[in-house]
């Protein structure tokens, strides 16, 4: 089947080298040759569930006719090995027994403590000659109640191709059809079957559902590996074909499920966030510092004023003071009689008194508010 | 209800084989998916003691596994500080019907015998275990004669 395809894809390929070749159309060249343009090309078709189911009732068809067995015995042994009838086909041919061993169809080692007298059911524990018993190819039997007790139990479980039977270290797996002659209730039966849809497709590595919420479309990849970009026809969400994580080329698969997982743990938003707190942490101790260095800087600079401006108020209460003192000397020692010069100097230094009395006051007043600063 | 007949039967199974390992069980008449009952290990250093286990059977018994708890304080890789053991056998991937008690209780003294440290519940244990045996030994024994119950005479 898988051949058969190949086979028309590389047949197409010709076709379209033929079509390049032949029209020397660049435009063509874009749309037609996209397996060499486009490094994620591969050729996949999205397929409905009934679609599936008859694809994979082929297989089942195939081997259960070449190798003459039941299509239930043909569904364990090609869940055991990944789908590839040829492969199970060859392998039978070399050596029936292994391939039967392999898919747990039959026990590695023949049972013989196999419960053949059939008197009483180690499950239960019951020895009712009314009840019918039945065994799997490794020969434990047990009562049909428990048989069906047993499968319930593991379908509630969501366990469908890999329920095996009932005895202690005993791996064989119980096929379809046995399962269902043993399971009456309607429910339990479509559920089983549904279950068991969703184990082949994830054992098909050529099959996997749209990873899209509620999607039904299945995607068939024509190669069997290789990450590679799928689109679905349906809710037309891009995925990856081999991990079903959102499309991530040029990526491998494990690298960005790592990535993802390291997204998801949050710890790289951790480091980053510890980095540069830490960066702020010191802004912030800079700040702090810087911030009373340039108070103690603006300090020092309006102390340096008020000492400047201190200093000429006493220069000129100095010079105020000489003058005054000038004066009064001159009104002491005044030789001459003119009262009216008199009258005018003394008033001169009564004035000059008065400023420097004033001012004596505002430099007091000054003072005090230069030292609230 | 096939579970209580099938536990009549193993009840009865066990305490006429007279496991060396596993003394003292008691089984509330009223209610037999409760069961408890006393581990007596042969190894040092858990053979100075014996531990008290509860096993209780879900009501689907056999199809789904009984749960196992230690009611006894125990130093022990495998065994977390509330009692609870990760034991393979009755885990739900692992069950199978016909499993029977006294094959887990064999699994379990086994356990206690030869502590798993590739697949424990206490991790510093472990690396105790792995790394230095000596102080590992010496902690268990300790810890044994502290918490653990006298050991059935005979």
């Amino acid at each position: 089947m898988s051949v058969d395809s190949d086979m028309e894809y590389s047949d197409n390929d010709g076709d379209e080298y033929g079509d390049y070749y032949g029209e020397q159309d660049d435009c063509e060249m874009e749309t037609v040759d996209q397996s060499k343009t486009d490094p994620e090309y591969f050729l996949f078709s999205c397929l409905r569930v009934e679609e599936v189911e008859k694809l994979l009732n082929e297989s089942i068809e195939l081997l259960s006719n070449s190798l003459q067995i039941t299509p239930s015995l043909a569904k364990v042994i090609l869940h055991a090995y990944d789908w590839n009838a040829q492969e199970i086909i060859d392998k039978y041919k070399e050596n029936p027994n292994e391939v039967l061993i392999h898919s747990r169809v039959k026990p590695r080692v023949p049972s013989l403590s196999a419960n053949i007298s059939c008197s009483t059911c180690a499950v239960c524990a019951t020895a009712n000659s009314t009840q019918k018993y039945s065994a799997l190819t490794c020969g434990h039997y047990f009562c049909n109640e428990c048989w069906a007790m047993h499968f319930e139990v593991q379908i509630m479980q969501g366990v469908s191709n890999t329920i095996q039977c009932m005895a202690q270290e005993c791996e064989v797996i119980a096929p379809e059809d046995f399962v269902l002659s043993h399971v009456a209730k309607p429910t339990l039966r479509d559920r089983y079957q549904q279950f068991m849809f969703k184990d082949h497709l994830k054992s098909h590595p050529q099959l996997r559902f749209c990873p899209g919420p509620n999607c039904q479309w299945i995607f068939r990849a024509w190669v069997r590996e290789g990450a590679r970009r799928v689109e679905c026809q349906g809710c037309e969400l891009l995925t990856c074909f081999s991990c079903g994580a959102p499309h991530h080329a040029p990526t491998d698969c494990i690298t960005i499920r790592l990535w993802l997982t390291k997204c998801a743990d949050d710890s790289e938003t951790a480091n980053y966030i510890s980095a540069h707190t830490k960066a702020r942490e010191a802004l912030k101790k800079y700040l702090h510092y810087y911030e009373r260095w340039e108070n103690h800087a603006r300090s020092l600079k309006l102390e340096e004023q008020t000492l400047a401006s201190l200093k000429s108020r006493i220069n000129q209460k100095a010079q105020l003071e000489a003058e005054i003192e000038n004066l009064s000397w001159k009104v002491e020692r005044a030789e001459t009689t003119d009262r009216g010069d008199l009258e005018n100097q003394m008033d001169i230094a009564e004035k000059r008194r008065t400023i420097l009395l004033k001012d004596f006051l505002d430099i007091n007043t000054n003072c005090a508010s230069s030292s609230k600063m | 209800m096939a579970a209580t007949r099938r536990l009549q039967k193993e009840l009865n199974d066990i305490r006429q084989s007279g496991l060396k390992s596993f003394r003292d069980i008691q089984v509330d008449e009223s209610n037999i998916l409760t069961w408890q009952g006393l581990i007596v290990p042969d190894n040092a250093p858990y053979n100075k003691g014996a531990f008290r286990i509860e096993i209780n059977y879900p009501a689907e018994y056999p199809f789904k596994p009984p749960k196992i708890s230690f009611k006894t304080k125990i130093y022990h890789p495998n065994i977390d500080e509330k009692g609870q053991v990760c034991l393979p056998i009755i885990s739900a991937e692992n069950w199978k019907p016909a499993t029977k008690t006294d094959q887990v209780i064999q699994a379990l003294v086994a356990l206690v015998n030869d502590p798993e440290p590739e697949h424990p519940l206490r991790a510093e244990l472990a690396e105790e275990f792995l790394k230095d045996r000596k102080k590992f030994s010496k902690n268990a024994e300790e810890f044994t004669k502290k918490h653990s119950e006298k050991r059935p005479s005979d």
